[in-house]
């Protein structure tokens, strides 16, 4: 437990002194929501939602690219595999969290009259899918322009898809947007036991995912055997 | 090069050629004595430290080591492709307690991968290696975190062996002060100097009491004090009986180790079959 802490907490640390990233972590979503403003409320907060889940990925494919060569000697140190992807999603989702709070008061600022309630539990979802899916994304791809790339090339399709489809779906942050409909355009229950399933089971899977990839890469060599000390 | 300094380096390198604890307290003070009495600069009137304390190891000899404890690491016939080509062919080493050994060869002969499937971090397409006891790698660059500061990293490598906060800052500040450096400032990694921050890679590599140190050309950005005291301390651990595998190409150090493993290909030699070869006597 005090491993996974540990990787937590120096996750933290880490994402804490950008303070450069942390900026545009905030603009991001700020500027989502901004962007939609005169239009349709709906819109406006379904944009916030797709940036906070949009930063809070690509802060996860930064921290797992830079993390790529400490990890082996950690490995070494004595953590196993498990210390260190679910301490750093730990991390992620807590620096996740922190930056959602402003993004739940800006629309109460605002003065939207939609349900606190539902925007609470979209923002979590957000948070929830795009740590394990940035991570997912960068131990999958070892480059972070490549990284980025296919990023930008998921959160324009989630954007731009028919949510009625059934592709939508498909999309990581689907969850968050059915929960915004249900926040927004009072619509029935439906639609937040929909989303929170979605949340709940693409988490499930993408963790899964980062679990398989990061068992892969950082197993014990069959090469390689150990003796105890005699 | 004051006298103080010259005498210092000698002290370094009488210890580094294991001249006796006691003759070479006796060979140091002579020589300070001397200069306090004749005055004159030492490099005149000895000459450089290194080859004084060369000359007093060809008068007094050496003091027997410790004898070779039991083996620590194995790797019998490493064989690597990339692709089509091979880099490693057939490569064996055996490295007991309290042995140094020197992996040398040309650029792009496969040092580092050697180094790296000894250490578990790549498999081989033949071979396999057998390690007794805790492994410590120290890479040739990377393997710090640019925001964390050098405390935490000591953290870091402490939690993972479930070694206490404190106790992990104290052990990793004096191992660092093995290499004369102050580890404890608020500087994060990225902000420190290539050298210092292979220092820092070296003394995390060092900081978990590993049986079996793996580096691969550690000393990148080192001055020349850093160098002397690297040197010192490998010295100290094999004392202490570590196993120590050092991927160098500097060849003037091969005499302070035990084996030697040449990776260079056999075409470039004209010598087939790297194995292990005759380091210090």
């Amino acid at each position: 437990m005090n491993r996974l802490v540990t990787v937590a907490e120096m996750t933290l640390r880490e994402l804490l002194r950008r303070r450069g990233v942390l900026l545009l972590l905030l603009l991001m979503p700020l500027t989502f929501y901004l962007i939609r403003r005169d239009a349709y409320l709906g819109q406006s907060v379904r944009s916030l939602l797709l940036g906070v889940g949009w930063a809070v990925s690509t802060a996860a494919l930064f921290a797992t690219t830079a993390a790529r060569e400490l990890e082996p000697r950690l490995r070494l140190a004595g953590y196993r595999p498990h210390h260190l992807y679910l301490g750093r999603m730990l991390g992620l989702w807590t620096v996740g969290l922190v930056i959602s709070v402003p993004f739940f008061l800006l629309p109460m600022i605002d003065g939207a009259d939609l349900r606190y309630g539902g925007l609470a539990a979209a923002l979590l979802c957000s948070v929830a899918v795009a740590a394990p899916f940035g991570m997912l994304i960068g131990a999958l791809l070892p480059r972070e322009l490549e990284g980025t790339l296919l990023l930008l090339t998921v959160v324009t399709v989630q954007m731009l898809i028919d949510p009625a489809g059934s592709g939508a779906r498909l999309t990581p942050f689907w969850s968050s947007r059915e929960i915004a409909t249900w926040t927004v355009d009072n619509t029935d229950q439906g639609y937040l036991s929909r989303g929170l399933l979605h949340g709940i089971v693409v988490t499930a899977l993408l963790a899964l995912g980062v679990a398989a990839v990061a068992s892969v890469r950082l197993r014990r060599r069959r090469h390689l055997r150990h003796l105890p000390v005699g | 090069m004051n006298a103080d300094d010259w005498l210092r380096t000698l002290t370094a390198e009488l210890h580094q050629r294991r001249v006796a604890a006691d003759a070479a307290r006796h060979v140091v003070a002579e020589a300070a004595t001397h200069l306090r009495e004749g005055g004159g600069d030492p490099w005149v009137v000895f000459g450089p430290p290194q080859q004084y304390a060369g000359a007093v190891v060809e008068s007094i000899g050496t003091a027997p080591g410790p004898r070779p404890g039991p083996v620590r690491l194995h790797a019998a016939g490493i064989t690597k492709r990339y692709g089509r080509r091979t880099v490693l062919r057939d490569a064996t080493l055996t490295v007991r307690a309290g042995q140094i050994a020197a992996v040398v060869g040309a650029n792009g002969c496969g040092k580092s991968t050697f180094l790296r499937i000894c250490a578990g971090l790549m498999s081989p397409d033949a071979g396999e290696v057998t390690v007794s006891g805790r492994l410590g790698y120290c890479p040739q660059s990377g393997g710090t975190a640019d925001f964390l500061l050098a405390d935490e990293h000591f953290v870091l490598i402490g939690a993972g062996q479930g070694v206490a906060r404190g106790p992990a800052r104290r052990a990793g500040r004096a191992a660092a002060r093995q290499l004369g450096w102050e580890a404890g400032g608020d500087v994060q990694a990225r902000h420190l100097s290539g050298g210092t921050r292979q220092k820092l890679n070296l003394t995390m590599s060092t900081l978990s009491a590993p049986d079996v140190l793996l580096l691969d050309e550690p000393y990148q950005g080192f001055d020349q004090g850093t160098y002397v005291n690297f040197w010192d301390q490998l010295s100290r651990l094999r004392d202490a009986g570590t196993a120590i595998v050092v991927v160098t190409h500097l060849l003037n150090q091969l005499d302070r180790v035990d084996i030697v493993l040449d990776l260079t290909p056999a075409h470039e030699t004209g010598w087939h079959a790297p194995g292990i070869q005759g380091g210090r006597p």
